[in-house]
């Protein structure tokens, strides 16, 4: 009953987010000086176009009748129009979503299945040679910036070693697996086409690597910190007296205590992966959802930069939502009310 | 937690990577990694890698993006059209035939059909097609409607069929027919099938729905996909007259000019759109690989708005342009990778004015301006657009060296910079003081640029710096309508003058567009008006 309470709280939560959200981008989107009506059809536009344009996409009414209109969109569903590529602003997203969500997903994986054992294994080897490595990797996922790596990745992985393909989501010759989740490689497996379910990992695995290494370096650092907390605590000694193994002592008694802050982390970071991933994109020519902000906000595409905000709004509450779920299940005390 | 957890998820990743390192894919295709020798893609099929994101349609009658254009034109015919890089000779297209008459206050221009032209669909070619074809960009009056209903003052009403095989488009003497005939070879004169067209109209929409994303041309390549942010497929209409020599065209979305360079050097792509001038030459000598310099149409140019003091004063302007160095800008900055071109018509077209009388002369620069009585220098405001300028530079870079010219002559100049959206918005109004910018022309032929450039009604060019000098406008109006080329030529060369010393601008340069090529591509010739035949190529 409590879960649901508080779950029936978090989506009121959203909601409220998601309007302030709405008001705020479509404030601060309309005070650019800058005439989006311009912005769409160029330099050589005659005066009377842009004015027919304006009008076409409601750009001469009162911005407060421009805002009602636009929520009234959204409670019928409707986004609204794209400036910019003049579709649908929910079909573009249908399109350009499932490419971000595929490669941050991958992304966090990466970033989980390899940033959660270094940090436990940093924390274990304190000092030791596996940590000063684990801590120097750490600092680089930090410090590097994602273009750079990304080409370096591109530059040798494709490149130099022509391991891996260098950009896009598929071969161009193969064709893409019918559309179910919007994920490739999910959408392979489940078409059982082991062609498409090669080329979308071979494209994924730079990209990913790329977009995940800082987000694996974040991980590793909290873990590691958290870990070293916790190997000090009473219970562990306690753990290690009655004769426990001590792999059973880290990775049962330790780690568990240790993940809350890393599961925070995760979520944030999978949220901020959705949103933004426009370097890499650029880079592996990936057609995803931060190129598509990018170039709508460039052309002042409202429209579409609302879109993605909203989409962003609920992205961050959602990911804290299944971090607080996942906190219920690590932490007894909390499905308690301890 | 389990300890079987981590394994099971671990054994699944392995099977994954596994399969992704099965070799099933299709040996050498486009972004794989293997490189073939024969250059990108499959046998028969040209890759190009190209920033695409400017694609929003590739209805004939709604494109007029780069990208689109590119594609279009490969998939539609024209009624008259330019070859190869050539843009002074009109040659046949679906019509053999064409012919001017004078009708009084009205040009008749009658064209005669190719007999035997069919549609992608096998549908005949006829009358009926170029009249709907024409009616259609103008009722739907999207963004280069304005060619055929502006600049040639075409209605619905002014094309008609005579025959099944013969065609008269009727257009006022205030309008050029030169100038109709080439507007007829940009992508708005795409002729298309209006049979199959009709089976795809939803409410009213003239099939645009359709034609967004398909093809109903006669041209040599029919459009087979086009996936969003990704890529779009041509394939070879088996209908065309002229058969192409690949079968397939495919034009890759791939934004990040290293990631092509890389494409390129690989074999993955047999063309590289977006190379730098630094990537360029880094590419010359090397094996497997050539590059090929192209002309573009676009001008640079500083816009002196005259409405601003000082700027409002002759001797001001032309003291500003005395100031700038403009072989440093070409040479230096932008490499080699322009022309110095000073006049308002580009080179390439009719009408272009070689004289470039300007060269940075500080003493005669600040002699013009004690003339001006501004002796003591003055300041304004440069507004530049953010991100690469044409010819390979940033437009901050160009701004900086502007602003070190004119400073030598006492000129302090502060550099604003916005994007272009915003940039233009204040220079549409008319609000702009010194602004840096880029204009090419929307159809082939020099009224393009002078009519903008001088024509203060038109609320173009010459409004936004707010130069109204009516008599240049009304020669320029007229030197559009004379038929005669000579005649024609010898009247741009009087306008470009006069506008050269007395007009608000002071045009810094004309860039060239570099490719890279796979060594095995031949034919490839580059339109100025930024489009390629792909039938002509071959690998």
């Amino acid at each position: 009953m409590r879960f649901v309470t508080y779950l029936a709280r978090r989506v009121v939560g959203i909601a409220a987010v998601m309007v302030g959200v709405s008001i705020i981008t479509f404030a601060i989107s309309h005070v650019v000086p800058a005439d989006p009506a311009v912005a769409a059809l160029g330099d050589h536009a005659t005066p009377a176009q842009i004015v027919e344009f304006r009008h076409q996409y409601g750009l001469d009414r009162p911005l407060v009748d421009q805002y009602v209109l636009y929520v009234e969109g959204i409670l019928h569903g409707d986004l609204g129009t794209s400036i910019r590529t003049r579709r649908a602003v929910a079909d573009d997203l249908r399109d350009f979503f499932p490419a971000t969500l595929e490669l941050s997903l991958s992304a966090l994986l990466i970033a989980l299945l390899l940033g959660l054992p270094a940090g436990v294994w940093s924390a274990v080897r304190r000092g030791g040679i596996p940590d000063q490595v684990v801590r120097v990797v750490i600092l680089a996922g930090g410090s590097l910036p994602i273009f750079w790596l990304g080409l370096i990745v591109i530059g040798v992985g494709y490149f130099q070693l022509g391991w891996f393909p260098g950009g896009g989501r598929i071969d161009a010759f193969v064709a893409p697996p019918p559309t179910r989740t919007g994920l490739y490689v999910v959408d392979s497996i489940l078409a059982g086409d082991l062609d498409a379910l090669s080329s979308s990992l071979r494209h994924l695995i730079l990209p990913a690597v790329t977009l995940g290494y800082f987000s694996t370096a974040l991980v590793a650092r909290m873990t590691r910190a958290s870990m070293l907390e916790s190997l000090g605590q009473d219970y562990i000694r306690t753990a290690r007296a009655k004769g426990l193994r001590e792999r059973v002592v880290v990775w049962r008694h330790a780690l568990r205590n240790a993940l809350i802050p890393t599961v925070t982390i995760l979520g944030l970071t999978f949220a901020s992966l959705l949103s933004g991933a426009v370097l890499t994109e650029t880079i592996f020519s990936w057609p995803g959802l931060g190129r598509y902000a990018t170039a709508s906000a460039v052309s002042l595409d409202f429209p579409a930069v609302m879109g993605v905000t909203l989409l962003a709004a609920v992205a961050y509450p959602l990911a804290n939502l299944v971090v607080d779920i996942a906190y219920f299940w690590l932490d007894p005390r909390i499905q308690r009310g301890g | 937690m389990s300890r079987s957890h981590p394994l099971a998820i671990l054994l699944a990743i392995a099977l994954l990577v596994a399969a992704a390192c099965t070799t099933t894919g299709t040996p050498g295709a486009s972004g794989s990694a293997s490189p073939s020798a024969s250059g990108g893609g499959q046998a028969g099929t040209l890759v190009i890698y190209k920033d695409v994101s400017d694609l929003i349609s590739l209805d004939p009658a709604v494109v007029y993006e780069f990208s689109g254009t590119l594609i279009v034109h490969n998939a539609y015919e024209t009624l008259v059209q330019f070859q190869g890089s050539d843009l002074s000779t009109l040659k046949p297209g679906l019509a053999t035939k064409w012919e001017t008459k004078d009708a009084g206050s009205n040009w008749q221009i009658s064209f005669d059909l190719r007999s035997g032209a069919k549609f992608a669909s096998g549908n005949a070619v006829t009358a009926d097609d170029v009249v709907y074809s024409i009616q259609r960009a103008i009722k739907l009056n999207k963004s280069p409607a304005f060619l055929f209903t502006d600049i040639a003052q075409l209605k619905p009403e002014s094309v008609a069929a005579n025959g099944a095989n013969s065609v008269v488009i009727t257009l006022p003497k205030t309008a050029s027919a030169q100038g109709l005939l080439s507007i007829l070879t940009f992508t708005i004169g795409s002729i298309v099938d209006s049979k199959e067209v009709k089976t795809h109209e939803t409410a009213g929409d003239f099939g645009s729905g359709w034609l967004l994303e398909h093809s109903a041309g006669s041209g040599p390549y029919i459009i087979d996909h086009w996936t969003k942010a990704t890529e779009v497929q041509l394939k070879a209409n088996p209908n065309a007259s002229a058969k192409p020599v690949l079968s397939s065209i495919l034009v890759k979305h791939v934004p990040e000019s290293t990631n092509q360079q890389f494409a390129l050097e690989r074999g993955d792509a047999d063309v590289a759109v977006d190379l730098s001038p630094q990537q360029i030459a880094a590419e010359q000598g090397k094996q497997g690989v050539t590059t090929l310099k192209a002309d573009s149409l676009q001008l640079v140019y500083v816009g002196m708005n005259a409405t601003v003091k000082p700027l409002e004063n002759v001797k001001v302007r032309e003291a500003m342009r005395t100031a700038i160095d403009y072989n440093g800008i070409v040479n230096d900055l932008l490499k080699g990778n322009a022309k110095k071109v000073q006049g308002i018509v580009p080179a390439g077209l009719a009408g272009h004015n070689a004289d470039t009388p300007f060269q940075q002369d500080i003493t005669k620069a600040k002699s013009l301006l004690a003339e001006a009585g501004q002796d003591k220098g003055f300041s304004l405001e440069l507004l530049v657009p953010t991100g690469p300028a044409p010819g390979g530079t940033q437009w901050s870079d160009v701004a900086a060296k502007l602003q070190a010219d004119w400073g030598k002559i006492g000129v302090t100049v502060t550099i604003k910079q916005t994007t272009q959206a915003e940039l233009l918005t204040t220079y549409r109004a008319q609000r702009g003081q010194l602004v840096l910018i880029l204009w090419g022309p929307d159809f082939p032929d020099p009224d393009a640029n002078a009519g903008p450039f001088t024509d203060y009604a038109a609320k173009s060019i010459a409004f936004r710096n707010g130069w109204n000098d009516a008599s240049i406008a009304d020669k320029a109006k007229k030197a559009a309508l004379i038929t005669d080329p000579t005649a024609r030529n010898a009247a741009y060369k009087e306008i470009t003058d006069y506008v050269l010393h007395n007009g608000p601008y002071a045009v810094l340069y004309q860039p060239s567009q570099n490719f890279g090529l796979r060594s095995n591509v031949k034919g490839f010739a580059w339109n100025p008006m930024a489009y390629a035949d792909f039938w002509a190529i071959s690998k």
